[in-house]
């Protein structure tokens, strides 16, 4: 080892051990601001401190034990004696003796043992992280001062207030400016923050159509809104765009779904102890219900809406803090207070004012009869009496379950209630503009970057009766929405306490904007869809034969197997039938071939009025299931017959079908042929609930369909999951924005994804043959909303070496969907 | 204490070299804000053999008195239905069934006195969601898998592999929603989550470039991404976002370009030992597990799979279809146990095989705690159908380890002769087990996160204690 070597080995581990030292000073990156500059102003304060700051210490100190000290040491559970939530206790000290002198920080046993280092027998808290230099500094600072404590009854955490006065609108210079901006001018001026650009035309149009429809808009509509000279034709873009109910709801269905912990399928519906409400949720969305109107429905329910409140019944025995009443108090908290009741849901909440007596109270409003309380889930004897948490709003009396859910939807919804709508507005800002006004949306007792602007837009809202169109439009309407976005770095560096709004964060796509966008351009993803807002069904089954393993049901074994039909029936005037099958398969009608297929997708509709006897007809289908493993496989299978007389004649496939894998050459086709040994059919899945979701097309009924399944109404699939859907057992209120490696492999070589790109890629490569740059021009007009420019047609066609292919034409795609301006808002 | 993703990154970059320079093991100290970690790490990749389904103790690692099948015995006589074998462990017997990996005992430890939790009624997919995330569901938030915390505090030991990766089970089954529950990586965010492979018989295809398209393609494919992400009019403003997007694509490209994806193409495995390993797809499972070891994966799950009433899920037919288990297991598990010592992995290799409980002829549960009844068992054992251990039994498991330092011939607790076969000495409980896989990666018992205000530990409070016992 030559010395230049040793010494650049040295300079290294120099520079790690500086790195690794600089780390472990580590102050918590969340250290309290508020307590950094009481400390100040203590310490200038010299001998004689004022009562005021002693008092703000001591509550700064208690919600510091409350936080990290309380799950040992309160009056419920006094570990070595000691308990810390009462004067009283402070100064008894515990087991080991007093924890302080007053006037004496540095002989305060307290002060010794939080300044151990990890690991030692004494340090405490014993494990977990360490009290912060901070924490402990403040600590010593009250020893010092004397040990001051105020009255026991306040509370320890700040608690935004309830009422909501609606506040002054800023004035402003120019007489057109919006609400919302005059709020942010005078921000930018004080925080010395210039105005982020304006967004082009071109961004605005890609922007708003994605926020309000989930959708691209057309190479069309944005060509005649850029040439569009009126002054307003922002605005009148929004109202259109707020006016198309369809796709508005299809869109914000997936923001509610993930508040309301709604989904189309998942754990706890095995046993139906689990209800959707999707349906109430999307006509409530297509008819503009309002906020108000909304919760008074999720919490007053009717069976449609019932679901919200109902929670999950799960089998078995449940820890008393996921009850479903306890549940229901949890998620009306979280998602129409941003409040966060699950720590009071087992004990006193260590995080904020909440007891465990108000959790249970509130919890019994949703109960037949008042809850057993039950602390760490141990039972105490004591029943809660049903009340509300915030009884400064009103007091529930009622005796009847239905009656007290009246009167709770009730006081949600009183004007007085600021919190309820500024924790919705929170939302609603947030969506839009990447971070809320409060950065954590369920945690509205956090201080908002602008009191006033909260509480503006909130007021607004709740005297405009709560019309949630009316407020995304006032958002949308605003210049700052209008504004280049901002790059804020990590969330978790946004949500950090000394954020400084500067405009719109830069936000990402989500899976089912980015999956939409592929299914309106380039090939329609999927064929079915998990929740249909149309409710059309029919009593047909995914069919197959059913194949065992030790006398137990498995999934379809990748093999070929034979289905048969008889079938009588009268003289027809009409007949047309609806035939599809997962993966190939041949229909025979009196062993005449009818119709074969090779991908489930494309539906075969036949008419069969001529084909069809009177009397006995036969169908027999062989059908192919491959793969390597057992996968679901089945036929589906709807005749419809109108006989002479008018009446109709439904067939279906389900169990009156016998199957077989026994290959009898042809026989197996006729009419006269001995299935008595044949199987009786297994039922893989419903029309309306299956593998392969409701396929829209296998519907006589409706004239006419949109052209592709909006990902927002399928149940999570593994893309779906990969590009960010989260599980809705728990409430979501933010969906993470990083592209992890996992996500990333998936965008890479996800099966679907792939076929469908190729699939859409010889789509497009018929239309635009003998025009590569007329191609790469929609293409980019398409999906990025704007022309190629030169340097980007020139790279493509050099990627085509001026042949383009199927494959050349899907790397394109590929490369553009994936590319950073795609993925991002 | 949360890192933004930038440091993180910033942190390993400067830890690999680091790491290459000194050879210091920096990984842990980088793992998060905690104290560093004062256990001795003795392991650097788990590798977990799921039993799905409740394997019964009494049947394979833990046999008691053999009671062969008779028209019209009485249920309540039957007790193990298979002889007994000699293990390389002195006085221990395993069934019939179970030579190999009864071989391989002198290099590992045998834990018979697993007790898992009272649910109140036995539901597989919440007992499978307890063992495998130590929290009983339901739980206000989603608890993550133990491979993902495990991903999330050690990343990978090659910098292209997926830190967690799951083998052999599928999503389409019963119960799909409920499995699909804790296979995943809750709040510590999705990029910990399982890297899943149904059937490693395909392993290459979840690693490689999409069907039909040849490396060739595939890089100028990749190529022309990179170009139009930095060529497009938002690139002069680039964000963290963005650059986050164009590094995670490259390391994805990476990863499916790389030597160590070789490690998911089992046919690159000489044909020799792939047939020892090639009993079905678990059995290809072990051996891909093997490959991803040796390539610097940090977790890999394997399991037999869970699909109700299949596999170790015997409602019936219990005997004939332990043999046909039991034929499934032990010939790779013993396999892969002689390969990672072979080639001098298994030191440094924590190998577990489990299930989320037992099983037995009468009980439910457990002898003083039981539970409803899911399986009509006659008084007489008429048929072969009855002849076996067909309910869910919680009070007694067994348990294997090897390697990763773990005590090599070491036998930990027993279970009682007669029926009930509960755990009579030295219980262990899930904390307990989860802790010790910790313990021998070097991951703090202390290791929380803050989610909503609530610090959540790798076990319920951060109580976990590891056994002691079963390491050297």
């Amino acid at each position: 080892m030559s010395s230049k070597y040793t010494v650049l080995l040295l300079l290294l581990n120099i520079i790690l051990i500086g790195f690794l030292a600089v780390n472990h000073r580590a102050p918590d990156l969340k250290e309290d601001p508020e307590l950094m500059e009481l400390l100040q102003k203590i310490n200038r304060s010299g001998k004689e401190v004022n009562q005021a700051l002693l008092s703000a210490l001591n509550i700064k100190i208690r919600a510091i034990w409350t936080h990290k000290c309380f799950q040992c040491h309160s009056s419920e559970k006094r570990k070595g004696e000691l308990a810390l939530d009462h004067y009283e206790g402070v100064l008894a000290g515990g087991e080991d003796g007093e924890i302080l002198v007053k006037g004496q920080s540095a002989k305060s046993d307290i002060i010794r043992r939080l300044k151990l280092p990890r690991g030692d027998k004494d340090a405490m808290p014993p494990k977990g992280t360490a009290l912060s230099p901070l924490q402990i500094n403040a600590i010593a600072t009250w020893i010092d001062h004397g040990a001051y404590w105020v009255d026991s009854t306040i509370k320890l955490f700040y608690e935004a207030p309830l009422r909501l006065i609606k506040p002054e609108l800023p004035a402003s210079k120019t007489a057109s400016d919006h609400d919302i901006d005059r709020f942010i001018h005078p921000y930018f001026k004080q925080q010395r923050i210039k105005w982020p650009k304006p967004l082009s035309d071109h961004q605005f149009i890609r922007k708003v159509y994605l926020d309000i429809t989930g959708l691209l808009p057309v190479p069309s509509a944005v060509d005649q809104f850029i040439q569009d000279t009126k002054p307003n034709k922002r605005n009148e873009l929004i109202q259109q765009l707020l006016n198309d109910d369809e796709n508005y709801a299809l869109h914000w269905m997936s923001f509610w779904n993930d508040l309301l912990r709604n989904d189309y399928s998942g754990t706890g519906f095995i046993t139906g102890g689990r209800k959707q409400i999707s349906n109430w949720l999307y006509n409530s969305l297509k008819k503009d219900s309002s906020y108000i109107e909304i919760v008074r429905s999720l919490i007053n329910p009717h069976p449609g809406s019932a679901g919200f409140i109902q929670g999950i019944q799960w089998r078995g025995e449940v820890n008393s803090s996921q009850s479903p009443e306890m549940q229901a108090a949890q998620n009306v908290s979280q998602a129409l207070l941003g409040m966060n009741l699950k720590c009071a849901s087992c004990h006193n909440s260590f995080v904020n004012n909440f007891s465990l007596e108000q959790s249970y109270g509130f919890a019994s409003v949703f109960a037949r009869q008042p809850l057993e309380m039950h602390r760490c889930d141990v039972a105490m004897g004591i029943r809660a009496q049903p009340s509300f948490i915030y009884p400064q709003l009103g007091a529930i009396t009622a005796d009847s379950l239905n009656d007290r859910l009246a009167e709770l939807s009730d006081l949600l919804v009183k004007p007085s209630n600021g919190r309820l709508y500024r924790t919705f507005v929170n939302r609603v800002w947030a969506q839009l503009m990447g971070r809320g006004i409060i950065g954590k949306v369920d945690e509205m007792d956090q201080k908002p970057w602008s009191q006033d602007l909260l509480d503006f837009l909130a007021a607004e809202f709740r005297d405009n009766q709560g019309n949630i169109k009316d407020f995304i439009q006032y958002i949308l309407t605003s210049r700052i929405y209008q504004s280049q976005p901002v790059d804020y770095g990590t969330y978790d560096e946004m949500c950090n306490p000394g954020f400084v709004f500067k405009g719109p964060a830069i936000r990402r796509l989500h899976a089912e904007q980015m999956l939409d966008a592929l299914s309106a351009t380039i090939q329609p993803m999927y064929p079915g869809v998990s929740f249909d807002p149309a409710g059309y069904t029919i009593p047909a089954y995914w069919i197959w034969y059913p194949d065992k393993d030790f006398d137990r049901i498995t999934l379809p074994k990748p093999d070929t197997v034979f289905l048969r039909r008889i079938i009588n029936l009268p003289s027809i005037q009409k007949a047309e039938l609806r035939l599809t099958a997962d993966d190939e398969f041949q229909c025979y009608l009196n062993e005449q071939l009818l119709a074969e297929g090779s991908d489930y997708r494309h539906i075969q509709i036949l008419d069969l009025s001529q084909q069809l006897k009177k009397g006995k007809n036969i169908f027999a289908i062989q059908a192919v299931n491959k793969g390597k493993l057992p996968n679901p496989s089945g036929v589906l299978f709807h005749l419809r017959a109108i006989g002479v007389n008018g009446d109709t004649v439904n067939v279906y496939s389900d169990t009156t079908w016998v199957s077989s894998k026994v290959n009898d050459l042809d026989h197996w086709k006729k009419l006269k042929f001995a299935d008595t040994a044949w199987s009786m059919v297994h039922r893989y899945g419903s029309y309306s609930n299956s593998n392969w979701g409701k396929l829209r097309r296998f519907n006589f009924d409706t004239a006419s369909f949109s052209s592709f399944s909006r990902a927002s109404l399928l149940a999570a699939d593994p893309l779906l999951k990969a590009l960010g859907r989260p599980t809705r057992e728990n409430i979501t209120s933010r969906r993470s924005e990083e592209p992890g490696l996992l996500q990333c492999i998936a965008l890479t070589n996800d099966p679907l994804l792939h076929r469908r790109i190729q699939e859409g890629s010889l789509r497009w490569l018929e239309k635009y043959r003998n025009q590569p740059d007329v191609f790469i021009d929609q293409l980019f007009l398409q999906l990025m909303v704007r022309p190629a420019s030169k340097t980007e047609k020139n790279k493509m066609m050099k990627y085509f070496e001026n042949n383009p292919t199927a494959d050349s034409v899907a790397d394109m795609i590929w490369a553009i969907i994936v590319s950073p301006e795609f993925q991002f808002i | 204490m949360d890192h933004g993703r930038r440091e993180f990154i910033e942190k390993m970059k400067l830890a690999t070299m680091a790491g290459f320079a000194t050879s210091l093991p920096t990984l842990p100290f980088f793992s998060s804000c905690k104290s560093a970690p004062k256990n001795t790490l003795t392991a650097d990749s788990v590798i977990l053999l799921w039993m799905a389904g409740g394997m019964s103790h009494t049947e394979t690692f833990d046999p008691k008195k053999y009671t062969p099948f008779k028209k019209g015995m009485l249920s309540a006589k039957v007790l193990t239905t298979f002889p007994s074998i000699p293990t390389s462990l002195d006085g221990i017997r395993f069934t019939e069934g179970l030579e190999g990996i009864a071989d391989t005992m002198h290099l590992g430890t045998l834990v018979r006195s697993y007790r898992a939790a009272d649910l109140g009624f036995i539901l597989h997919t919440r007992h499978q969601y307890h063992w495998h995330t130590c929290y009983q569901p339901p739980q206000t938030i989603q608890t993550p898998h133990i491979g993902a915390w495990i991903a999330k505090e050690l990343g990978p030991k090659h910098p292209v592999m997926p830190a967690f990766i799951d083998i052999g089970q599928r999503f389409t089954v019963g119960e799909g929603e409920e499995l699909k529950a804790f296979h995943s990586s809750g709040f510590l965010g999705s990029e910990y989550g399982p890297f899943i492979i149904p059937d490693p018989a395909n392993g290459l295809e979840s690693i490689s470039p999409p069907e039909g398209m040849d490396l060739r393609r595939f890089e100028s494919r990749h190529k022309l991404f990179k170009e139009l992400a930095v060529s497009g009019p938002l690139h002069k403003a680039t964000s963290y976002q963005q650059e986050s997007m164009i590094r995670s694509m490259e390391n994805s490209y990476a990863l499916l370009k790389s030597p160590e994806a070789k490690a998911f193409n089992l046919n690159e495995e000489p044909a020799k030992t792939y047939e020892e390993y090639n009993t079905g797809r678990f059995g290809l499972g072990c051996l891909m597990a093997r490959r991803l070891v040796e390539q610097g994966a940090r977790f890999i799950s394997v399991t037999t799979e869970y699909e109700p009433f299949l596999g170790w899920d015997t409602h019936e037919n219990g005997h004939i279809r332990l043999k046909a288990m039991k034929n499934l297991i032990d010939r790779p598990v013993s396999q892969l146990i002689r390969d990672l010592q072979e080639k001098g992995l298994l030191d440094r290799t924590l190998v577990i095989l489990a299930s989320e409980f037992s099983r037995d002829m009468l009980i439910e549960g457990r002898p003083d705690q039981k539970v409803l009844d899911q399986v009509d068992v006659p008084e007489k054992v008429e048929d072969l159908k009855n002849y076996g251990m067909h309910r869910h039994f919680t009070d007694g498991c067994s348990m294997l380890f090897w390697g990763g330092g773990v005590k090599k011939g070491f036998v930990i607790g027993e279970t009682a002769t007669e029926r009930p076969f509960s755990a009579i000495t030295e219980p262990i409980v899930i904390d307990q087990v989860h802790q010790s896989i910790y313990h021998a990666l070097g991951i703090s018992p202390d290791t929380h996160y803050e989610v909503e205000g609530r610090p959540i530990y790798t076990t319920p409070d951060g109580h976990g204690k590891h056994i002691k016992e079963l390491f050297s």
